[in-house]
């Protein structure tokens, strides 16, 4: 099936900046109705500083609950970008352009959306300045033994790194932008592009610069899921959470949420946007394709983990996989779980008629971050809900109404700074666009006209 | 860019502080932004001196000695005071509780008054209340003074006064030991109780008294406890009880037999004991000597296994043990006696320990000597339910004019069918003492704030003590009181008996309890003992040093050998009778064993939170009414943990949230004692029902004392759940493996061979029998 | 100067099970010694309730040849403590005398020790602890009230440590054994907790009560397989039916 049309320069430019030149008409709309609820949002969790945890459903021993595990959630959705832009850039797989910007701007809002789970989630987050190894005069330091010391320095350094990812591939298209305004926009991007020129020299160092952004990068997006697992594994006295299949079981549910979550974020900018001539199937096929490596990699891992759990046959290892498994109403949810996350997806995306399938695609990859929220879920509580073998402090839990807004909350949240951003940026890369099309020629096999990409030797 | 002008700077910079003080005021409390060094240690922060003061709760049962901690003039921790004879230094959840009665933020500040029955209660004066009360003590009437039962020269103020005015004085104890009493006095020969020698015995059987918990002195019991499990030889503990109590859960061995057959279960391992030849003829003598022929012929261990319901094996299991294990002694209380068989029950186990040789001698029972205050009571008990029915009568009749009540929950406390509230209101002037208002303090005319234990002057003789001559004094551990509107501290009380002294002008010949006594403590200088507890070459010094210590007490002064032989106890009723229940056609039929609560008694520490939020050792549930139930049984009905159920007696009805455990025997339903209170300040009101309210009026065939574990009920669900309020979890705790967290051994094990012994189980219990 | 006048000893508690009758008089003594706040019924209900000190009671079979088994736990001062090195801001700490320490201002609420704690020994203030104007009379004002939002445990009454230490310094005297007591262990009316110096150094010539129990063929630790070392240790419950155990091989 040929996907790919021959698109003119100024057809791409016209399509793609769409929404910074003339903004569609649901955009406002749809900002300010989210905006509304992110309001909402802030109050509440205002409220939450003002009143105290107690507004929570946690206890004792369940000290951490859903807010800890929204925090994995996000971290877990901003394995996309790197996924897709500095391992798919570095492999030189041609179908991740018209996904990057997206995939690391989902990177970027993630990120900072997990971040401030934890701290509304502490008991004084007026005091979150103490993580920081600043030492200032009352000979205060944090522990490096703590992985609560790990967490915000990786993921720091994720935030940091993917920020200047995003920066750097973003400056051709502010020249570009700069170059189409008028006005105070004008004064904005010009500011923003940094005088870019586009000359030679400049589109060396970018592209330099992108390529070892992204071989840096990869370290990064293999330890910031491992050391948020070790937060965890490290707890020798909560059965479920001490193991050390933690790091790589983590990594690869990330992965596994992530890219779900970027297919999902593609199916709805081809929508909103009408940019069915840049993503195309073929992407959402490709992407399937690999969804099923991981999430099959992934399902092996959560066998394992409770086989591992099984093995040594402990009181409370076994009580805690008994009440999560067999009893009401977690069965219920264990169930939901398996189904979501791989049982229904990955077999449909066996079908290349469901890979090609835009709806099936969105509606699929949702499931999977439903699965995987409550995979998170299964990791955190139970482990703390039956706790060491003193099953007289045994306990349930159960959120309360505020702890789930939050979660409903920080879905709008992210999607109201990505529709933000999309309206003074383009989502779509047009220099990579462009790029891709200086890149292909079509090449005549027999009777049929194939696009192919051409590379230079250098 | 624009250029700032000055006053535009002025303007935003008072618009910003604005923004800022609003931020600040509508968010964090103040406190948390002044700046604390987060290095300070906690280690760094002791300062001040504190000063330890002696004295002691004169109220209640036992008669413990108590230190305070006091600092800056405010008390801030009650501990048992390590000099005094009977607790040694020991207190229990009630002791430190009470603290919170003394800054009870409900405590009545001034004297309220109702200008009419069924008007409201309004503040006045003391000088108006001094008038009213001279004013309804001097009309035309009889006089009834009400109290908890007294000792100590409290109970001589009240007793006197009452006296004076040519009136009674009637104690109320809502689990009443009237029955305890005469059993004592019937087989001893001595009415007031007895030491019983725990410590140094080698098996204890106890039946009904949860003497751990709740009964009589359970704080020096539980020190005795201690000593007896810390034996170089470990003693072994048998107790009978139809409801698992902590003392229960403590014993080796634990019977239930069915409520009310307890003296039956006494007297076939009489007759094991008897005929394995397991006490000497003499003592065999003393048991049976005025006993008819062949009296224990109907009590041979399957017949009794038969009409007790306890296995034969384990009656004769008892009986083993406390036949080869001496000294042995046995003892009785609580819900044994509290049948219509009651003081058969009694009598019948005090009786055993002429059988087992351990009247009068170590490790057995001991008697008390009198007081070395003649006079001054060192004996209480309530008045029975029978007395109580005559005198609420004479209350009914218009024939007393004026009651007093003080520390004295009759409302609460008396069942239903007494109808007490109804009584009170026809009585002219009720005036009540109170620190917080009770139920019935809330039906009184007159109610005049009353000091705490901890401001006032008294003294007590510990009942049972510890078998020598020991005086216990009370004295105001806090300075004088301030009023409770202006500082936040205490109130404007007085002490009762200061008030009734007063009351009395001087027809009880001394004007303040503080000189009643000093008096006492000339008197005991007088005895001329001066190397005991106190080395004194002065009574002012003397007066000093009984309180430096919290009491006087002489260990060579013991008390006279108890009587020689049982009584013949078979002529007592031995029947034991239960209410019917309502013949309502839904619920289950059980039998209700209501149990003072481990915290708040009967009640009467209801009003202080740190007494409702005390787990309840069995449950561990707080602040509620709950039901114990058999955990087959409930399931066999349907019931789960936090069902509300309805407990029907023929009297009435209460709901209590279900609490099933595989402790309580399945016929048995237990129900905690001490909620159910309309008044009695904000942590007290409303909260719970009170069980006592269904009892129906059965009553002890010799003492006429009700036999509130004779009630029979009927439960059913309502249909609605709540949490019960506990502090255990919400799974049942059993161990996940054997021995862990608990970790039991055997008589000679070690511990590293339980745990080996228990690994190798589990590992069975995993493996299926291949290790 | 902290460690040079007080770090001299390691203490210790021995935990005699088979006295403990479950009587809670020790879990009040220490709420009241250590400002714990007022388990209201919200708490309660919520699973929020606070005691540095809790008795568990555990069943073992059913009705009759049922048992309730009661066990008094508090921290257990572990020389290796789960808690302390998960602590970002160093808000829980060992101390040269072998007990684990909470400073409060320092703590920022993370819960991590919490969840570090095999024993589920740390308490939380999801609250501001409410206390009314007059009960405030009787807070110890040797302890701090701690504010919403920081965690709290047993500090092996620190501040009686302290007050005991000081006042043998200050006589110019050697401190004696049994001289500090723990509010809890002041209160059980068993003597089923003992608290006391368990340094082998301090104990060589004289030893102490608590020291002398350590080593009781009954002695036992919580969780041994976690190597946590606790300075708690406890003594076994003695059941003398018992069946089934070594007695039998
Ligand atoms: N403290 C300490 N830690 C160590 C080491 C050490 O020397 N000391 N050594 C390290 C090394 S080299 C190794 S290899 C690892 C070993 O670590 P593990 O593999 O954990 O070794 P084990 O504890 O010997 O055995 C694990 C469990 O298997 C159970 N088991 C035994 N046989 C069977 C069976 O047939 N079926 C089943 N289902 N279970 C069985 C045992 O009861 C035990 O509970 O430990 C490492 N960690
Ligand atoms: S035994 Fe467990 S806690 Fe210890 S080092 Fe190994 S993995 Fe870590
Ligand atoms: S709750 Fe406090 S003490 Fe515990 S880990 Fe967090 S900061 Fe440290
Ligand atoms: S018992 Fe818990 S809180 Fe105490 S030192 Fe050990 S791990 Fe830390
Ligand atoms: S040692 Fe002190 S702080 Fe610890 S449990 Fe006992 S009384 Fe509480
Ligand atoms: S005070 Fe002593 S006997 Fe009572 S529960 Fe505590 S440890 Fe057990």
């Amino acid at each position: 099936m040929q996907q790919r049309r021959d698109l003119s320069q100024t057809h791409t430019n016209r399509v793609l900046l769409n929404s910074q030149l003339n903004t569609p008409s649901w955009w406002l709309p749809t900002v300010i109705l989210l905006g509304i609820v992110v309001i909402i949002g802030w109050v509440v969790i205002g409220f939450i500083l003002n009143k105290g945890l107690g507004v929570t459903g946690l206890s004792r021993p369940v000290f951490w609950g859903l807010m800890i595990v929204t925090f994995v959630f996000w971290v877990g959705i901003s394995h996309a970008g790197i996924m897709i832009s500095a391992i798919l850039r570095l492999t030189q797989a041609e179908w991740r352009r018209p996904v990057t910007r997206a995939a690391e701007l989902l990177t970027v809002f993630s990120l900072l959306t997990a971040l401030l789970f934890p701290l509304i989630h502490e008991g004084r987050p007026w005091r979150a300045y103490w993580y920081a190894p600043y030492d200032f005069a009352r000979g205060i330091f944090p522990s490096v033994r703590s992985p609560l010391v790990w967490d915000p320095s990786a993921i720091g350094t994720y935030l940091t790194g993917s920020t200047l990812f995003l920066y750097v591939a973003l400056l051709p298209d502010l020249g570009n932008l700069r170059d189409r305004t008028t006005g105070w926009q004008k004064v904005f991007y010009t500011m923003l592009a940094l005088g870019w020129r586009g000359n030679p020299r400049q589109w060396k160092l970018q592209t330099i610069g992108g390529i070892l952004l992204s071989a840096l990068m990869l370290p990064i997006f293999v330890s910031v899921h491992s050391i948020v697992s070790w937060d965890f594994a490290v707890t020798t006295g909560v059965e479920g959470w001490h193991s050390t299949i933690f790091a790589p079981y983590f990594v690869i549910g990330a992965v596994h949420s992530g890219v779900s979550a970027v297919v999902t974020m593609m199916a709805l900018m081809r929508w909103l946007w009408k940019w069915g001539d840049f993503i195309r199937p073929e992407h959402f096929d490709a992407l399937a394709r690999l969804l099923i490596v991981v999430a099959t990699g992934w399902l092996g891992f959560t066998f394992l983990e409770l086989i591992f759990a099984l093995y040594t046959l402990e009181g409370p290892e076994l009580a805690l996989r008994e009440m999560q498994i067999f009893s009401w109403p977690w069965n219920v949810w264990f169930i939901v779980f398996l189904l979501t996350g791989y049982f229904i997806p990955v077999p449909l995306w066996l079908f290349k008629k469901v890979r090609n399938n835009i709806a099936m695609m969105f509606w699929t990859s949702i499931l999977v971050n439903i699965g995987m929220w409550l995979e998170r879920f299964f990791i955190v509580v139970p482990g703390l809900a039956r706790k060491t073998p003193f099953t007289f402090a045994w306990e349930s839990y159960k959120p309360s109404p505020i702890e789930w807004f939050l979660l409903g909350w920080s879905v709008a949240w992210v999607s109201f700074l990505m529709l933000l951003f999309a309206r003074f940026f383009p989502l779509v890369p047009l220099f990579e666009q462009k790029e891709s099309q200086v890149f292909t020629t079509n090449v005549k096999i027999g009777r049929a006209s194939v696009p192919a990409i051409i590379r230079e030797q250098e | 860019m624009k250029k700032l002008t000055r006053r535009q700077f002025m303007v935003l910079s008072g618009k910003a502080a604005t923004g800022a003080v609003i931020f600040v005021a509508c968010g964090l409390p103040e406190r948390e932004l002044i700046v604390q060094s987060p290095v300070e240690l906690p280690e760094d922060l002791v300062r001040g001196e504190d000063a330890w003061f002696a004295t002691t709760w004169g109220d209640m049962p036992g008669g413990d000695g108590l230190i305070v901690r006091v600092m800056e003039g405010r008390a801030k921790k009650v501990a048992g005071n390590p000099d005094f004879p009977v607790n040694a230094g020991k207190q229990s959840v009630r002791h430190d509780a009470a603290l919170q009665l003394l800054y009870h933020p409900d405590r009545i500040s001034r004297p309220l008054m109702r200008r009419s029955k069924g008007g409201a209660l309004n503040p006045i004066s003391w000088a108006e209340a001094e008038i009213e009360m001279i004013n309804a003590l001097e009309a035309a009437g009889g006089v009834t003074v009400v109290t908890n039962p007294l000792r100590g020269h409290l109970g001589l103020v009240a007793e006197q006064f009452a006296a004076l005015y040519g009136g009674r004085h009637i104690a109320f104890d809502a689990v009443e030991q009237g029955v305890l009493h005469g059993a004592v006095d019937r087989v001893f020969g001595q009415s007031s109780l007895p030491d019983l020698d725990i410590g140094e015995a080698q098996a204890v059987l106890s039946f009904g008294a949860d003497w751990l918990s709740t009964w009589v002195s359970p704080v020096s019991l539980s020190v005795k406890y201690g000593q007896f499990r810390g034996q170089g030889h470990r003693g072994y503990l048998v107790h009978v009880e139809p409801r698992m109590s902590m003392t229960a859960a403590a014993a080796d061995l634990w019977i239930a037999p069915r409520p009310g057959t307890e003296g039956e279960v006494a007297l076939s391992i009489a007759k094991e004991i008897i005929d394995h030849g397991w006490a000497s003829s003499g003592d065999i003598g003393a048991f049976m000597e005025n006993m008819p022929d062949g009296a224990l012929d109907n009590y041979g261990a399957s017949a009794v296994a038969e009409r007790s319901g306890v296995p034969e094996e384990r009656l004769k299991r008892a009986a083993e043990k406390l036949g080869t294990n001496r000294p042995a002694l046995a003892f009785a209380g609580g819900s044994t006696g509290a049948h219509a068989n009651g003081s058969f029950n009694l009598s019948a186990i005090y009786s055993l320990n002429y059988l087992l040789g351990s009247v009068g001698s170590k490790g057995g029972i001991r008697s008390n000597p009198a007081s070395p205050l003649s006079g001054v009571p060192s004996s209480a008990t309530g008045a029975s339910l029978e007395e109580w029915e005559n005198e609420i009568a004479q209350w009914r009749g218009g024939n007393v004019r004026t009651v007093i009540v003080r520390g004295a929950d009759i409302v609460h406390g008396l069942p239903a069918s007494v109808e007490v509230k109804g009584a009170l209101r026809a009585v002219p002037k009720v005036i009540a003492f109170a620190t917080v208002l009770d139920d019935t303090a809330a039906e009184a005319d007159l109610v005049l704030p009353e000091k705490s234990f901890l401001e006032t002057w008294g003294s007590d003789i510990p009942e049972p003590g510890p078998g020598y001559q020991t005086v216990a004094f009370q004295q105001p551990v806090v300075g004088p009181t301030v009023n409770f509107d202006e500082v936040g501290l205490v109130s404007d009380a007085r002490g009762f008996g200061d008030v009734l002294l007063w009351a009395s002008g001087d027809g009880l010949g001394v004007s303040s309890m503080e000189d009643l006594v000093r008096n006492a403590s000339g008197q005991l200088f007088d005895l001329g003992r001066r190397s005991d507890s106190i080395n004194a070459p002065d009574k002012r010094l003397f007066f000093n040093g009984a309180l430096q210590r919290g009491g006087w007490w002489d260990n060579g002064a013991t008390g006279d050998d108890l009587g020689g032989a049982a009584p013949n106890f078979m002529e007592l009723g031995k029947e034991a009778k239960y209410s019917s229940t309502v013949p309502a056609e839904e619920g289950e039929e059980f039998h209700l064993i209501p149990f003072q609560s481990n915290a708040l008694l009967d009640g009467r520490l209801a009003s202080t939170p740190w007494a409702q939020q005390s787990p309840d050792p069995m449950s561990s549930a707080v602040w509620e009414t709950w039901v114990e139930i058999n955990k087959r049984v409930a399931e066999d009905l349907g019931i789960i943990e936090g069902d509300v159920l309805f407990i029907r007696s023929v009297n009435g009805e209460i709901e209590a949230l279900a609490y099933p455990h595989p402790g309580v025997p399945p016929g048995v339903v237990g129900v905690p004692m001490g909620q159910g209170h309309s008044h009695g300040g904000r942590y007290a009101e409303g909260r719970g029902q009170n069980v006592m309210s269904i009892l129906t009026d059965i009553k002890d065939s010799e003492t006429g004392a009700l036999a509130w574990a004779a009630t029979k009920v009927r439960v059913s669900k309502s249909g609605l759940r709540r949490k019960v309020p506990k502090f255990e979890g919400t799974v049942e705790a059993f161990p996940t493996e054997p021995g862990v967290p608990v970790l039991v051994v055997g008589p000679d094990e070690t511990a590293h061979e339980a745990e080996e012994a228990n690994h190798h189980l589990h590992q069975q219990s995993i493996y299926g029998g291949k290790e | 100067m902290t460690t040079e006048v007080f770090g001299k000893h390691k203490w210790g508690m021995v935990v005699d099970v088979d006295r403990c009758t479950g009587c809670q008089a020790c879990v009040l003594a220490c709420q009241v010694e250590n400002n714990v706040p007022l388990n209201t019924q919200e708490r309660y209900e919520r699973a929020r309730g606070m005691a540095w000190i809790r008795v568990e009671r555990y069943w073992e079979g059913e009705f009759p040849d049922v048992k309730a088994r009661f066990i008094p736990i508090l921290c257990q001062h572990c020389e290796n403590a789960p808690c302390e090195p998960v602590c970002p801001v160093f808000a829980t700490y060992h101390n040269p005398e072998g007990m684990n320490v909470q400073i409060y201002n320092r703590c920022v609420g993370t819960r991590y020790c919490a969840n570090g704690c095999p024993y589920i020994v740390r308490f939380f203030n999801y609250w501001e602890p409410v206390w009314p104007e007059s009960f405030r009379n009787h807070l110890n004002p040797d302890v701090t009230v701690r504010s919403r939002g920081i965690m709290e445990k047993c500090s092996f009454c620190m501040q009686r440590i302290r007050r005991g230490v000081r006042n043998a310094a200050k006589e110019n005297r050697e401190l004696e054994d049994g001289e500090i007591q723990t509010a809890c262990q002041q209160a059980c009316p068993t003597d089923a907790l003992v608290f006391g110096d368990i340094d082998p150094d301090n104990n060589r010539t004289n030893p102490g009560r608590a020291y002398s129990m350590i080593n009781d063929d009954r002695a036992y630790t919580l969780l041994p397989r976690l190597n946590t070392d606790p300075n708690v240790i406890y003594l076994a419950k003695v059941d003398p039916d018992r069946e089934g155990g070594a007695g039998g091989h």
